[in-house]
């Protein structure tokens, strides 16, 4: 969803008088015509609201949760729970601790990967469901489970949405827009090195099923991926 | 609009065929090369005023629309190999070149082949639709009809799965298109239907059926294209 024009333009006067839409959207990337379609639409994308916000030197949290759809966003941010901040871990990174673990002299100390990574929507959502989360979303929010899984899927899930799967899950409301790169995890007020330090806290055996399962779907995944290629090389082959 | 399709299909078709020419001399997919050049014959040869000087040429007996029925015929058995290849799909290719694809086929030619001699052609008349409407050409129509459309139907299964598919949108957008084209093939079934005040219907739906299949397969060049062109840088 998005949010609506009007309360955009109230939003956007309020925190930069007198600053033109034109400089607005010079000094954030967005692009005036995109905006100006999205006004006109009455659906402002919380993408453009999030990058207006960067270049005003707003906090993009605090922005979205001016407005009443997302009041959840209001109040001091809720920490991330270990399972939240593991799931944010490349898998990439989380084989790297495996080996670091299992070897001394691999490096020890190597950066994490920035957040998002390739299936981090996926692995949140794994993290904070408890079985029935996917049930209750989608009885909450009218979306069908099908749309939720394609979402999960393509590594994307639109902003009202993971703040009402967090809702539902009764996690900190911001971790879907991390998962999903809409804000980053210091914007969202995740402590620097929390994933680090919850990947320290996780036990070896944790550790290693963990990363395996990560493997066995990254596999799944490019699978699939593979098996597409194929059939539109096949007619690109045939027919092209 | 009804007078302009058949130019219009035409002209896209030659222009397809036209756009193949620089892989076909690479040697790069010939046959689609001969298929498009073929169908553009076929559109050319239900124009009227093309069909009326070929067939002066042939006796004036309408000769030439059996020929055009019978490179109808070969175009969509190469389409369908092709497409059927080219989605995937095993069951299509067996219906369409296995044994049941080869005995619709012959089945279909002999007896085109048998109406046409048997009836009185004489009077060059594009579509056959200056003869007198009897029950010999009412079949010999349908026949025409009913190999493409038993293609299309072997076809369809297959190209939608490519439609539901998560390739490129381009080649989505193709195969939907092409999709279309093969279910107004399917629609033409039904010609014996349309009441006689909606007699434009027939054209316009056999016209449609060809220029989106057409375009589905112009798509489908073009995406390739595309894709080709991005890897390179």
């Amino acid at each position: 969803m998005s949010l609506p024009s009007k309360a955009f333009q109230r939003w956007l006067h309020g925190v930069a008088p007198g600053v033109s839409t034109s400089d607005v959207c010079r000094a954030s990337g967005v692009k005036r015509t995109t905006l100006a379609q999205q006004m006109v639409r009455g659906k402002v994308a919380e993408s453009s609201l999030v990058r207006i916000s960067r270049a005003l030197e707003l906090n993009p949290v605090s922005a979205l949760a001016s407005f009443d759809s997302y009041a959840d966003l209001r109040g001091t941010p809720v920490a991330p729970t270990d399972a939240e901040l593991i799931s944010q871990i490349a898998a990439m990174d989380l084989l790297r601790a495996v080996i670091a673990r299992n070897d001394p002299g691999a490096p020890q100390r190597f950066e994490l990967v920035a957040v998002p990574h390739e299936t981090s929507v996926r692995s949140w959502v794994e993290a904070i469901d408890d079985g029935e989360l996917r049930h209750r979303v989608s009885h909450a929010t009218g979306i069908a489970p099908q749309n939720f899984s394609a979402h999960l899927t393509a590594n994307r899930m639109p902003p009202e949405l993971a703040v009402a799967t967090a809702r539902e899950a009764g996690v900190g409301p911001a971790g879907g827009l991390i998962a999903s790169g809409l804000v980053s995890e210091e914007e969202a007020g995740w402590p620097i090195g929390a994933r680090r330090a919850a990947l320290d806290r996780l036990g070896t055996a944790d550790l290693v099923s963990l990363a395996g399962d990560r493997l066995q779907a990254l596999g799944k995944s490019l699978h699939r991926q593979e098996h597409e290629k194929d059939r539109t090389e096949r007619i690109w082959e045939n027919l092209g | 609009m009804t007078a302009a399709l058949p130019w219009l299909t035409l002209v896209v078709c030659v222009a397809l065929t036209a756009v193949r020419v620089p892989s076909a001399i690479r040697g790069q997919n010939r046959t689609m090369f001969f298929l498009f050049a073929l169908l553009s014959v076929d559109i050319l040869l239900s124009i009227r005023e093309p069909y009326l000087a070929l067939d002066a040429v042939l006796g004036g007996f309408n000769l030439a629309n059996l020929l055009l029925r019978f490179l109808l015929y070969g175009s969509f058995l190469l389409l369908g190999v092709r497409t059927a290849a080219a989605f995937g799909s095993s069951a299509g290719m067996r219906a369409i070149r296995g044994p049941v694809g080869m005995a619709v086929l012959a089945l279909v030619a002999v007896l085109t082949a048998w109406i046409f001699f048997s009836m009185d052609t004489r009077g060059s008349t594009a579509g056959l639709s200056g003869l007198p409407q009897t029950a010999s050409l009412e079949s010999y129509a349908a026949l025409g009809r009913l190999y493409p459309g038993y293609v299309a139907a072997c076809l369809l299964p297959g190209i939608w799965q490519a439609v539901r598919g998560s390739g490129p949108a381009l080649l989505r957008l193709a195969s939907g298109t092409l999709f279309l084209g093969f279910c107004l093939l399917l629609l033409s079934q039904g010609f014996p239907l349309v009441p006689e005040s909606a007699s434009w219907l027939r054209p316009a739906i056999n016209y449609s059926a060809a220029l989106a299949s057409a375009l589905g397969l112009g798509g489908i060049w073009l995406s390739k294209s595309l894709a080709r062109r991005r890897a390179r840088g």
